[in-house]
């Protein structure tokens, strides 16, 4: 993909390639909601290293769109702020840069890739002026040359008669076909992140698996790091390489996909992993967790899974918020009790 | 695309041959009930000789004895009246006598020009106020918009005008001649009244003022079709492919807005061709709203329906181009 | 017929809640507060001319013509008197009735012919919908002000008697059958959303009638829009009345309305008279101004999405 790097554009100034990929480093979000303030992201750390992939799994509501817009530098201000952290890429705090650098940044290094691609992609304008309209914003190309490029990357992503679909709107394509359109935007520019909220969530089973099979082998082509989003542990577990289970705005688990689904270290993702249909478990009841998620604006105190948490101690869970723990060689969990339940004892 | 045109097009038709219906059904109606109105050529109440009367009547084409009974649509005479029309004839005027049609060939011009500066002060004014308020959402500017737009929209077009010719013309024009002198366009444009000597200069400020006519619905529109696409998931892309906020306002936010914007500007022309008769019958422009407002007063019934018949037709085609441009803005549209 | 109430309730209950939000999210608005204020005063002084005055504005002195009001708001004449020496405080506050009489009777009717028009249109769709429709179509080619002055030119009257119903009837009716078209669409584009509605259609399959979904369902729906252009429309009528009194076909003298004192104060207003035009300027203006703010603000509190 040589061609398509311009000279200055593929550079972030400062950045040391030595440094890991993408860092995240106590992230923190409020919405300005009536004149009050409300956490949605309260301190989120994590990694992410070339070529490899993190999966960011939580109950809508937890986090984890809100965490991925903030990266990009594209959440709605107001009424959402961050309020404190650092993103670093290729050891650059993002966060520190000017707006023209940010802008960059986007698309040039981290892309994204959103859910619903009906909404995301505008209807008025055709995807090939969509695509192209990337390279000739940053690339300086003319209309003849992005169209082509354009063609190119639909082509890429299994799209087939791409030279006649170029021209062809959105709402013509099906919902597969879109998310495909939505994954050669992201992909345009050859970014080292892309981050994927939710890719397969409006999507038919079938489709689910053909968009994540594509998604893995781009990755795999490309050695991007790749950040995928669900709220669905099930998608994840034969494509990523470490989970990040969120809740409440923090990330309650984060270890690596084996780890978690052999011995996971918090309650919450032990009660996730139980509410998937097995199909080595037939017969056996599907089991749910009880309550519902946490409202931002008025989180239980003391631990926030508390009051849904099985393995809960009544009085120190709910005084006390549990810090980081460590229950194994790279395994993290916000749990008072996180060794115990990692050798199921809780 | 073809299909539909045509589709559009024989529709725009049969409401055309609809209305022309319903104006020839309510001026028999209107024979019928009250009378004669040849009886007006004679000047009211005298009692003119009957052998002149039928003479006036067939003149007239009131010489059907349908017009004797009411609720008789009076379709032979009706039939005659569109084969009139279609030969281009409109009749005379009572007063003075002269060819309907070939004073239409003056009147919408005139009218036409007005139009054009006052489709661009409304266009203009609305998108630019419409973007500013919804840029400032719930703020001062957001209100102040909307309160001064209403404010603008409640004062009734003659009134802004008969304001203007009465307040501030005369003042204006006196500043503007010592300044830059009788014959410049500083000295013309201010005028309080029509000037066929400067056919463009003195219809600007008349147009302005009809361009005030749906400005507050308009303005609304553009606020809120702004506001309903930067709040939008595509513009969210746009912002993550690393566009510029100049090109995400033009290429995302206003190409969208055209939409709706396009279907008021269509909506409001109906208004503004109310507005041009008091417009241009108090600024003495020789346009078609100046003929209705003529027509009024001197009770030519005649002038009134030719009057509407033009409205309507004009109507009739703004809305198809309304209806066409959307389907090329919109290509979600089907056209089947 | 128990299960149909189920339907029925969860309906009801959005609906409720709907015109509460709205009427919360108007009353604190200071904007439409005062709206309200001068929409209160307006139809006061339609209702009871009495509290306003005590002159009766057909006594008039010559002699006293054209008094400019030295003592504003005080004395014999607050507002000064007219060109015929009439009282004209008396004068604006007797032609306040006929001319929101006319508004209030052009906006009922219309909402009623618009309403049932578009319910039908929407409801039974076929035939009785493309009737309708082409009527729409063509009615709506003849702007509301270009139909008032056609019939009232081709069916002028001789002057009023000065009796209410004979002052308003004509303009009434003119403006009526050119003013019912807006109303019709959104309640027959509201009707169509609504029996779409997966609860509209559960009814129908458990055998409700047409008449009981009409008003159960589609009647509290398609009000919704229609309440939220009534003000404005209101507003409406009252200058298209204004622009046909100064064409001479509007309300017809003896009787007054605001557009007659408008048509009749543009003769003074250059000759150093200018009461006799602003005074009624400002108070049409400042009446629209309420009716269309109060508008504004109604169509936002039932349209959350647009605010």
């Amino acid at each position: 993909m040589a061609e398509t790097t311009g000279p200055a554009a593929d550079v972030l100034p400062g950045s040391d390639m030595n440094a890991p990929l993408l860092e995240v480093e106590d992230l923190r979000v409020e919405f300005a909601v009536r004149g009050r303030r409300i956490p949605a992201v309260r301190g989120v750390n994590f990694a992410l290293e070339q070529g490899k992939t993190l999966a960011v799994v939580g109950e809508s509501g937890s986090g984890k769109s809100v965490t991925s817009q903030a990266i990009m530098g594209i959440l709605d201000s107001p009424p959402g702020f961050v309020t404190g952290g650092e993103v670093r890429l290729r050891g650059v705090d993002l966060l520190q840069q000017d707006e023209e650098t940010r802008r960059t940044v986007r698309g040039n290094h981290i892309a994204i890739v959103f859910q619903d691609a009906l909404s995301a992609l505008n209807p008025v304008w055709s995807v090939g002026f969509q695509l192209g309209e990337l390279y000739r914003v940053h690339r300086g190309a003319g209309r003849r040359a992005a169209e082509q490029k354009a063609i190119e990357l639909l082509d890429q992503v299994g799209i087939p008669d791409a030279k006649n679909r170029v021209g062809h709107y959105p709402h013509q394509f099906s919902g597969g076909m879109r998310q495909r359109v939505m994954i050669a935007m992201a992909l345009a520019l050859d970014p080292e992140v892309l981050i994927a909220d939710e890719p397969t969530t409006a999507l038919d089973v079938t489709v689910q698996a053909q968009i994540m099979r594509l998604l893995r082998r781009i990755q795999d082509e490309r050695n991007m790091g790749l950040i995928l989003i669900t709220h669905d542990l099930g998608v994840v577990a034969d494509v990523a390489d470490d989970v990040a289970v969120m809740y409440a705005g923090q990330i309650v688990e984060r270890a690596n996909i084996h780890d978690v689904f052999a011995r996971p270290a918090h309650p919450y993702t032990k009660a996730l992993l139980r509410a998937i249909p097995r199909v080595d478990a037939v017969g056996r009841e599907l089991e749910v967790i009880p309550g519902l998620p946490p409202n931002p604006a008025a989180l239980p105190s003391g631990c926030p899974f508390h009051p849904r948490c099985r393995a809960a101690d009544p009085e120190r869970c709910g005084d006390e918020e549990p810090p980081d723990r460590q229950a194994a060689e790279g395994h993290l969990a916000r749990c008072h009790f996180a060794e115990e339940v990692y050798r199921d004892e809780r | 695309m073809g299909r539909y045109v045509i589709r559009r097009l024989l529709q725009a038709l049969l409401t055309l041959f609809i209305t022309l219906f319903l104006l020839h059904y309510l001026t028999a109606l209107s024979v019928q009930i009250r009378g004669n109105p040849a009886l007006l050529f004679f000047g009211g109440e005298r009692t003119p000789d009957p052998a002149m009367l039928a003479q006036i009547e067939r003149l007239y084409g009131l010489d059907n004895t349908c017009f004797d009974r009411p609720g008789d649509p009076c379709l032979g005479p009706f039939v005659e009246r569109l084969q009139n029309y279609a030969a281009g004839d409109f009749g005379t005027t009572l007063n003075g006598n002269r060819d309907v049609g070939e004073l239409l060939t003056i009147y919408i011009p005139n009218t036409l020009r007005l139009f054009i500066f006052s489709t661009i002060t409304l266009v203009t004014l609305a998108m630019v106020l419409g973007t500013w308020a919804a840029r400032r959402r719930g703020g001062l500017i957001d209100h102040s918009v909307r309160g001064a737009t209403i404010l603008i929209d409640s004062v009734p077009v003659f009134l802004i005008l008969l304001a203007y010719v009465y307040i501030l013309a005369v003042p204006l024009t006196n500043w503007a001649r010592d300044i830059w002198g009788a014959e410049s366009f500083m000295g013309q444009v201010f005028r309080p009244n029509y000037n066929p000597d400067y056919p463009w200069t003195t219809i600007i400020i008349p147009g302005i003022i009809v361009g005030t006519v749906g400005l507050a619905t308009l303005t609304r529109l553009v606020r809120a079709s702004q506001l309903e696409n930067l709040g939008s998931d595509f513009v969210r892309t746009a912002k993550a492919k690393g566009l510029k906020t100049g090109r995400i306002t033009v290429v995302h936010v206003v190409r969208n807005s055209m939409i709706p914007i396009v279907t008021g500007v269509g909506y409001t022309f109906a208004f503004a061709l109310s507005g041009a008769v008091l417009t241009e019958g108090i600024m003495g422009i020789p346009g078609m709203g100046r003929m209705i407002f003529q027509a009024v007063q001197r009770q030519e019934t005649n002038l009134i329906i030719v009057g509407l018949t033009v409205t309507a037709v004009v109507v009739i085609l703004v809305t198809l181009v309304v209806d066409l441009l959307y389907a090329v803005l919109d290509p979600r549209i089907r056209y089947d | 017929m128990t299960e149909l109430t189920a339907p029925a309730a969860g309906a009801d209950a959005p609906q409720a809640s709907l015109w509460k939000d709205a009427f919360r999210a108007m009353a604190r608005r200071p904007d439409v507060l005062f709206a309200s204020l001068i929409m209160l005063f307006v139809f006061t002084m339609a209702a009871f001319p009495g509290l306003f005055t005590d002159k009766d504005p057909t006594r008039c002195i010559g002699r006293e013509a054209r008094g400019r009001p030295e003592t504003w708001f005080r004395g014999e004449h607050p507002l000064g008197t007219d060109a015929f020496g009439c009282d004209f405080a008396a004068t604006i506050v007797h032609g306040t009735r006929p001319t929101i009489t006319l508004a209030l009777s052009v906006i009922v009717l219309s909402v009623l012919i618009g309403m049932t028009l578009g319910i039908l249109a929407g409801y039974f769709g076929g035939w009785i919908d493309a009737v309708i429709s082409r009527a729409l179509d063509v009615f709506i080619v003849i702007p509301l002000m270009m139909g008032a002055i056609l019939l009232l030119s081709l069916f002028r009257g001789r002057g009023s008697s000065g009796n209410l119903l004979e002052t308003v009837a004509p303009a009434a009716i003119a403006l009526t059958l050119f003013g019912w078209m807006e109303f019709c669409r959104y309640a027959r584009a509201a009707t169509i959303e609504t029996k779409n509605l997966d609860y509209v259609t559960a009814a129908r399959c458990l055998g409700a009638k047409d008449r009981r979904i009409m008003f159960r369902h589609v009647l509290p729906n398609a009000v919704v829009p229609i309440t939220a252009i009534v003000p404005t429309s209101l507003g409406s009528v009252i200058v298209v009345e204004a622009a046909l009194a100064v064409l001479g076909i509007g309300v017809q003298p003896p009787a007054t309305s605001w557009g007659v004192l408008l048509s009749n104060g543009t003769q003074w207003a250059g000759g150093g008279y200018i009461y006799l035009f602003g005074i009624p300027l400002g108070l049409l203006i400042l009446t629209v101004f309420s009716f269309a703010t109060f508008g504004d603000a109604l169509r936002d509190a039932l349209d959350p999405k647009l605010r």
